[in-house]
């Protein structure tokens, strides 16, 4: 942008020099290399081949191949390092001290839930649920320097950054979401165009369940009852003293939830949202209620 | 005696002696600069006529710079920024057909595109020595690229 | 900012200057301004959403077109971020080719020796006749062959110039204009009539160049305007999300309504001061 002095300087330097138009623009002297017509397609080179030989004739052997004897990367028996990589769940990191800079930097909304949708919705954090991402891990960097009281839900967590958490006060769950509902999270308002009724929430896979299910890992499935007593041992197991949640005066924001079954805070499944007229259509019939129970 | 013999013969034999001037430097052509320059139009009257009839002289049409089209040349470029933000300028090109608009890329990947949306229209069958012509050119492109180049960031 | 204004006065010839008492957002006596005898002029105290930071905001006095005269209807101020921004000329030219190309598609074509019609057969013996040897009479070296390497149709030149560039592309055009004073607002476009010698006339009497772009607010420019305009095809009405950067240079004056500046500013503004992370996202083709 140039400092203050430089743009001042440039446009009253502007006023006495002839009116801009189209005939005396030009870009930045050197920022276009001239490009000198030779023969050929690619101006007489060797179209990127290299000079004689296998490379230039692209006559190369594939990798690894040995002229017919048995390939060595198939003749060492191994264990596959990364076998399966790509069927399982992955988590892309964000961290305590991203969090607390999107909070410093106004992008976080701390007087409200904060979820995977509103994290997203800050333009600082992506992830691909298509590409087998599942949400996010929250990381332990800058857990010292952490000081905001927030309700946080994300999908996976260590036991210090849900120490760091609850020791300001705050309140954090995991949830798991399935593909589909993170497509929906990540970007609503595609979804509410297409005038689809939300779908549920699916319940974890098998694998997950303990981890959803345990209150040490403040899972969204687990005992209400289990999980303040598990907030007790840890501030006793870290040496903090647990701020008491009843007195806090965002008490009620501190404690809401999403139903298991739920996708958005405040949009329960089953409704349509009408972008178009503003509002909200929500099912009576008596089959669509039952099934969209939870 | 030898004395005598010596001043006999300067009496009666005298040698002609030729005084010879070498004309090298005299014959030299000096180094002429700045001559003055050389008319390489030109400039002895007229041109040998052809003959018959002569060609006509164009006629002089200047462009009008200030037609509709061009005087509002440009208009909606900005309506991502400017407008809604529901509409990219590109949506805005009526005058390029739907295949063509915002695509780059080879010729290949722009015929490519062109014969997978044309096969859902009538064009095959309609204009079968076209439609031929497509699937030529892109076997003749598929082998070039993939058999007679190297891949690279910009096969053109 | 008060030495440009003092400038523009003094080109301005005005008799009153020593009356009207020229006010920034800073100050908040707007009241004494209305003793004076010039009593008609129109300041208000303008409430940002985006309060301009470290420069002052830019002040332009509102015109009318009603009468051929130039009359000061009233100050405005003008947002820096927007219209005194840095000028920078290679963004504006880079605008420029963009919008030349991103809609150029080359039509040109030629037929390859596959395509050209016949030339199947060998025209004559390989050997034995002492000519040289040819496949196809339509092979490149004969006339009427197939040409090679030539222009095939449909070449796009299509490319997306940076969301960022384009908005600064926008504010150096504006800057620029409005720092070489060929950016003039208004306050609404009524003409008392229909004449387009009028609108001739006040523009050669106010020396705004022969070509001029009026920036209205919406589509429905008032009827006169329109109908002046209609046969002066160097006078041209667009709305305001129609503004870009060729149009602005091709046209030597530009002429801003009060509600369009307004809307312009509101527009690049918003989007300087929010996550533009999409619109700055690759261009795929599938999103439009």
């Amino acid at each position: 942008m140039g400092s203050r002095q430089i743009t001042e300087k440039s446009l009253a330097m502007l006023r006495s020099l002839p009116r801009l138009s189209l005939g005396n623009i030009r870009d930045n002297p050197g920022s276009r290399k001239n490009i000198k017509r030779g023969r050929g397609q690619h101006g007489g080179d060797k179209h990127g081949a290299g000079n004689k030989g296998s490379g230039q004739r692209q006559n190369y052997m594939r990798l690894g191949y040995e002229t017919g004897n048995n390939p060595f990367y198939l003749r060492m028996p191994h264990e596959h390092y990364y076998k399966g990589h790509h069927h399982r769940r992955q988590y892309p990191p964000i961290s305590l001290l991203e969090i607390q800079k999107l909070i410093d930097t106004n992008r976080l909304d701390i007087t409200k839930p904060i979820d995977i949708a509103s994290i997203v919705r800050s333009g600082l954090y992506n992830f691909f649920p298509d590409q087998k991402h599942f949400g996010i891990h929250l990381t332990d960097e800058g857990m010292d320097i952490f000081s905001a009281k927030v309700n946080i839900e994300v999908q996976w967590a260590s036991e210090q950054v849900i120490a760091a958490i609850e020791k300001n006060g705050g309140v954090i769950t995991t949830a798991y979401y399935d593909p589909h509902s993170l497509i929906l999270l990540k970007n609503p308002k595609s979804f509410f165009q297409t005038g689809q009724a939300i779908p549920r929430r699916m319940i974890p896979p098998p694998d997950v369940i303990e981890y959803y299910t345990s209150a040490e890992m403040r899972g969204y499935l687990a005992d209400p009852e289990k999980i303040s007593e598990e907030r007790l041992r840890l501030s006793q197991k870290y040496g903090y003293q647990l701020p008491i949640l009843e007195s806090d005066k965002n008490y009620n924001m501190l404690c809401e939830r999403k139903d298991p079954r739920q996708i958005f805070y405040g949009l329960e499944p089953g409704w349509v949202i009408n972008l178009r007229d503003k509002c909200i259509l929500k099912p009576k019939d008596e089959e669509l209620l039952q099934f969209y129970a939870s | 005696m030898e004395w005598l013999s010596s001043t006999i013969l300067k009496t009666f034999w005298r040698p002609t002696v030729n005084t010879i001037r070498t004309r090298y430097h005299a014959d030299k052509t000096r180094l002429v600069r700045r001559y003055g320059y050389e008319e390489k139009i030109w400039s002895g009257g007229l041109m040998p006529r052809s003959e018959g009839r002569r060609l006509p002289i164009p006629e002089y049409r200047p462009l009008n710079p200030w037609t509709q089209r061009r005087a509002l040349f440009g208009q909606n470029d900005y309506i991502d920024i400017l407008g809604s933000g529901e509409l990219h300028p590109i949506k805005t090109l009526y005058t390029v057909p739907s295949w063509i608009k915002g695509v780059s890329g080879h010729e290949y990947h722009i015929l490519l595109r062109k014969k997978k949306m044309f096969a859902r229209t009538g064009a095959p069958t309609i204009r079968p020595t076209k439609w031929k012509e497509y699937e030529k050119r892109l076997s003749f492109l598929y082998r070039k690229l993939n058999r007679k180049t190297k891949t690279g960031p910009s096969p053109c | 900012m008060s030495f440009s204004l003092i400038n523009a006065i003094r080109k301005l010839n005005i008799s009153t200057v020593s009356q009207i008492r020229l006010i920034s957002s800073g100050s908040t006596d707007v009241s004494n301004i209305n003793s004076h005898s010039n009593s008609d002029l129109n300041v208000t105290q303008k409430e940002w959403k985006f309060p301009p930071q470290f420069t002052k905001p830019r002040e332009v006095w509102i015109e009318n077109l009603d009468s051929i005269d130039e009359k000061k209807l009233g100050l405005f101020e003008l947002h820096p971020l927007v219209y005194a921004v840095l000028p920078r000329i290679d963004i504006i030219h880079r605008n420029v080719i963009w919008q030349r190309k991103f809609r150029w598609v080359s039509w040109a074509h030629t037929k390859t020796r596959a395509e050209v019609h016949g030339g199947g057969r060998k025209p004559w013996p390989q050997k034995g006749l002492g000519r040289a040897r040819h496949g196809s009479i339509r092979s490149p070296l004969w006339r009427g062959g197939g040409i090679v390497h030539g222009p095939r149709s449909g070449k796009t030149h299509f490319f997306m110039l940076p969301f960022h560039l384009r908005i600064h592309g926008l504010t150096s055009t504006l800057s620029a204009k409005f720092a070489q004073d060929d950016l003039h607002v208004v306050r609404n476009l009524e003409l008392p009539t229909e004449d387009p010698e009028y609108l001739a006339e006040l523009i050669e009497k106010r020396n705004w160049g022969p070509s001029v772009l009026i920036v209205d607010d919406n589509d429905y420019a008032p009827r006169n305007i329109t109908v002046a305009t209609e046969n002066l095809p160097h006078v041209n009405i667009i709305p305001f999300y129609g503004l870009n950067v060729y149009s602005m240079l091709k046209h030597d004056t530009l002429i801003i309504t009060q509600t369009a500046a307004e809307r312009i500013e509101e527009k690049i503004l918003q989007h300087l001061h929010s996550n533009t992370m999409p619109q700055q996202a690759k261009f795929k083709l599938n999103q439009v």
